[in-house]
């Protein structure tokens, strides 16, 4: 099987605002994705579609090969899920919410669970209503781990978190990946964090996903150019082209901003008489601000 | 299934303790003190009389007991899953009817409390009384019947409280919309009883709902 | 030895671990036959995809570097003598193409980068 989820041609509306209109998406086994987009973009959406909360208006759900929402008892038994807001009973101890959910998952780690209780200092005894907003987010990443599923969604799972809270979710996960080869799909929109993380990510704006790629090409692969003497009309570039414009304080260049770069690429600007004085590395934050704005601005023109 | 049907019981139990407690507590001593006036010796005829009156007035609470503990037990079973909008529930690898399931018995094996108080507070009261002859105590009877009541209780409003919010809010817009016509109706003089109508379609007429019309006694002739 | 790692450049992140480890076999800091921190634990440590040190690692066995054996860990060759030090001529080339590249763009001249050079060595000796 090497997709962990496969969403084909999906497509779902809510009420007259927001759609998602054709989406394809493509996790594979193994690989820590990224799923980054602003606010509103539809990553919450998809990830309930996904889970079985939301029915699709037509396309197809895989997850761990199996159809979803069809059979969604017997896949959520092998997927562990944090959503974005606390979702567990204000009114259990964090002992209780841990017992009660290992009850429902046959493979259930118990050493573990106590594992993970020590090392996130939680106290069985606390209610969970009383717990911080970090140590809510560790207890819900504490059970999505001793599920030992093969899958685990998170979504946002470290915003508004503080630097030592993060740190310590993510060494988790990252322990968890190690020991387990599970797949991860995280939304986030602290792409810093992805970037360290990741060995894939999508971008989705709008209901639309704008890309999915291997993190190493959407990374390197996005680059700042000075060029000058350039053409009016770019046709057929080997690259993708995001913005253009002209270079500031009136300089005698332009700036492009490229997606999908490699190096040779030079020789295309040779082949329409222009030149290319510098070629600028982006990181992934600047990359993907690029991304959405040629996006967005595409969408507007049409 | 058994793990999770005890974690389920478990986090039940929490929510719902005190009104079982307190249910089971009252659901004792109703039947206890209808029939405080019966431990004085010497009984006759009118003596008869008025113990009847007195049973059957103590009896109109079993119905409000049954109703107030259907209810209750019925809110607390899904309370909780509202507030996190079901997701943690949906999100367990069961099936919705089975975890639907899971829920109701709970409520109902809590439910055995206050039931069984009725039974016990009941033979209790009748061990205790003496009877004015041509009396009858039908404690058992009178457990069963509470047994059921309870039971249909809690059906109905379990079925309203696990569906989503807007089933909830249909029924209670429904049950509006009468107490509404029925004002209007009464404003513009207009010869109409709903709730009478209602309450007859409803409870009077054959149903499981009729368990809660009528008279309640533990002591009959 | 790995604190500063920097995702955010363009030096692809699995490059750049192999690199420190490099350096410090050839400084002599990890000597032969030392052990290299696990996958798991680096990763965790690194808040980095395991398969990024997984990577590294497999790069520097094949550059003859490390050797992996399955279960035990990853660990240090022993090394040619000669080898040590072409490796650090290898990373002195290497800092100063990086000098040179960032004199170029902030628009130092090499005349100016020289009489640098000589006044903070300058300033070392003295």
């Amino acid at each position: 099987m090497s997709d962990a989820i496969h969403l084909e041609r999906l497509h779902y509306r809510a009420g007259k605002n927001f759609e998602i209109p054709n989406l394809d998406l493509h996790v594979p086994s193994g690989s820590i994705y990224g799923f980054l987009g602003p606010n509103g973009s539809g990553k919450t959406t998809t990830i309930r579609l996904i889970l079985g909360l939301l029915r699709p208006l037509s396309g197809r759900i895989a997850v761990l090969g199996l159809p979803m929402p069809e059979q969604h008892a017997q896949v959520l038994g092998r997927v562990g899920y944090v959503p974005e807001q606390p979702h567990l009973d204000a009114t259990l101890t964090v002992r209780e919410l841990i017992d009660f959910q290992a009850a429902f998952y046959p493979r259930w780690d118990r050493a573990r669970a106590e594992e993970l209780v020590g090392r996130f200092e939680l106290d069985g005894d606390h209610l969970f209503g009383r717990l911080s907003k970090g140590q809510k987010a560790k207890l819900m990443i504490l059970l999505a781990l001793a599920q030992c599923g093969d899958l685990l969604v998170l979504d946002e799972p470290t915003d508004g978190l503080d630097p030592v809270v993060r740190r310590d979710i993510l060494s988790a996960l990252i322990t968890y990946v190690s020991e387990r080869g599970a797949t991860i799909f995280i939304s986030s929109h602290l792409v810093h964090e992805l970037e360290r993380v990741c060995d894939w990510v999508a971008v989705m704006d709008e209901g639309r996903l704008i890309t999915e790629a291997p993190m190493e090409k959407l990374k390197h692969g996005t680059k700042r150019l000075v060029v000058t003497g350039a053409p009016a009309e770019v046709v057929n570039p080997p690259f993708r082209l995001l913005t253009r414009e002209s270079a500031n304080g009136g300089g005698p260049g332009e700036n492009w901003v490229v997606g999908d770069w490699e190096a040779g690429m030079t020789s295309y600007f040779e082949g329409v008489g222009a030149s290319v004085r510098d070629v600028i590395d982006l990181d992934l934050e600047d990359g993907f601000v690029e991304l959405l704005r040629s996006f967005r601005e595409g969408r507007a023109r049409r | 299934m058994r793990a999770m049907f005890r974690a389920i019981l478990h986090s039940q139990w929490k929510w719902s303790r005190l009104i079982v407690v307190l249910g089971t507590v009252a659901a004792f001593a109703i039947p206890l003190l209808s029939l405080q006036g019966a431990a004085r010796a010497d009984r006759g005829a009118p003596q008869a009389q008025e113990l009847l009156r007195a049973v059957q007035s103590w009896g109109t609470l079993y119905p409000l007991l049954a109703t107030a503990l259907g209810l209750l037990m019925a809110i607390a079973a899904w309370a909780p899953d509202h507030r996190g909008r079901h997701i943690h529930a949906l999100t367990l690898p069961v099936e919705r009817w089975r975890y639907v399931l899971l829920r109701f018995g709970a409520g109902f094996v809590l439910l055995a409390a206050p039931i069984a108080a009725v039974l016990i507070g009941s033979s209790l009261a009748v061990l205790t009384a003496t009877l004015p002859p041509g009396l009858q105590a039908y404690p058992i009877a009178l457990a069963m019947r509470f047994a059921f009541a309870v039971f249909v209780a809690y059906a109905v409003f379990f079925a309203v409280s696990a569906g989503t919010a807007r089933t909830a809010g249909i029924v209670l817009g429904v049950i509006a919309a009468l107490i509404l016509v029925q004002v209007v109706a009464s404003i513009a003089s207009i010869d109409l009883n709903l709730v009478n109508a209602a309450q007859t379609v409803l409870l009077l007429g054959p149903g499981p709902l009729a368990v809660f019309s009528g008279r309640w006694m533990l002591v009959d002739v | 030895m790995f604190h500063g790692i920097d995702p955010r450049s363009p030096i692809p992140l699995y490059v750049q671990i192999a690199e420190r480890v490099r350096l410090a076999i050839a400084t002599g800091t990890l000597g032969s036959a030392a052990p290299l921190p696990s996958v798991r634990q680096l990763a965790a440590e690194l808040r980095i995809n395991p398969a990024t040190v997984i990577q590294a690692y497999k790069d520097l066995e094949a550059q003859g570097f490390v050797e992996i054996r399955h279960g035990a860990g990853t660990f240090v060759r022993e090394l040619a003598p000669g080898r040590r030090a072409r490796e650090r001529s290898q990373q002195a080339v290497a800092l100063v193409r990086k000098l040179l590249a960032d004199a170029r763009r902030s628009g130092v001249s090499l005349a100016e980068l020289q009489r640098a050079l000589e006044t903070e060595l300058g300033a070392k000796t003295t």
